[in-house]
């Protein structure tokens, strides 16, 4: 899962995240969350290069991060490990803004126990009337959106593939998917919610 | 059939990080990278990192930056262990000699008790 492990990572690789946590609220040996956190290496580095926009403030970001998790995790008890990493990432990266890239203060108390994203996780039924439904609602979509979600999961085309063949920008080309799942799926619900009505 | 069935799943699974180096460095096809980019699509977490991992000048230079990244975490890591131990070390030793000077005052106690008591 890791790459470049440094800490020997190899016969923990079948463990989850969860069960080297409970490895480590059990003995607070260190060592676990060396093997967690180096999971994620790569994941936070760019998240902090992301907001800050500077490869060696990214970098030393990602330094800090490990050292707060290793000196924090200990007096809170996570349930959702990786939700909760990306918020302490997400924090420390904006707290570092605020104060001009100055020194921080975060405060990881907040949402310690942060919950998987919910964000349009909201489970459809699949069931053949939803497909019928989804093939109508897709033809509702305005043209973009229409055309980057069939070259997308349709078609199975990449980003790059469908600006090439639409003269949309990447960036275009990601926010009419995006856009055009969300309306997708509102269409869906609101054709389930009439048929259910009548 | 199948594929109208992914745009509502919404069922994400994990991207390794290897795949997401390989992605960031132009070694996939096509269709592997549109199977990335679904799964990001779902992950908040992937697809900021991949963003920000996109600005990286050269590309090549983030899995060196990544390994010295694993190093530190490596000191952090064993740092804190040997200080930890060394407490425990401390506070084990402090409780044996404790334990010692307890024994030693039972065994001298007993000697006197026992000397005063002989006519």
């Amino acid at each position: 899962m890791a790459i470049f492990p440094v800490v020997n990572t190899e016969k923990y690789e079948s463990l989850s995240d969860q069960q080297l946590l409970d490895k480590f609220y059990a003995d607070h040996d260190n060592t676990w969350l060396g093997i967690i956190l180096q999971r994620y290496t790569l994941l936070l580095l760019g998240v902090c290069m992301k907001y800050l926009k500077n490869e060696e403030e990214a970098k030393d970001s990602v330094q800090q991060i490990f050292l707060k998790v290793i000196q924090e995790l200990h007096k809170y008890k996570v349930e959702y490990f990786k939700s909760w990493l990306y918020m302490v990432a997400k924090n420390h990266c904006l707290m570092k803004l605020r104060s001009g890239h100055g020194k921080i203060s975060a405060e990881l108390h907040n949402e310690m126990i942060a919950a998987p994203e919910e964000e349009d996780k909201a489970e459809i039924a699949l069931t053949e009337k939803t497909l019928d439904l989804m093939k109508a609602s897709l033809e509702e979509l305005n043209n973009e959106q229409r055309q980057c979600v069939t070259l997308f999961y349709l078609d199975k085309k990449s980003y790059q593939h469908i600006s090439e063949e639409t003269g949309f920008s990447m960036m275009q080309v990601k926010s009419y998917i995006q856009n055009g799942k969300r309306n997708l799926k509102i269409l869906i619900e609101k054709k389930l919610k009439q048929g259910s009505s009548k | 059939m199948d594929n109208l069935k992914n745009i509502l799943s919404g069922l994400s699974t994990d991207v390794d990080q290897e795949t997401l180096l390989q992605y960031l460095q132009g070694k996939l096809t096509d269709e592997q990278r549109q199977a990335v980019e679904e799964k990001l699509m779902d992950n908040s977490f992937e697809e900021d990192a991949m963003e920000g991992l996109q600005e990286f000048k050269d590309k090549q230079q983030i899995s060196y930056v990544v390994e010295a990244l694993n190093r530190d975490l490596k000191r952090k890591v064993e740092k804190k262990k040997k200080r930890r131990d060394k407490m425990k070390l401390k506070v084990q030793s402090t409780l044996y000699i404790v334990i010692l000077i307890f024994i030693l005052l039972i065994v001298f106690s007993y000697w006197i008790i026992h000397k005063m008591l002989q006519p």
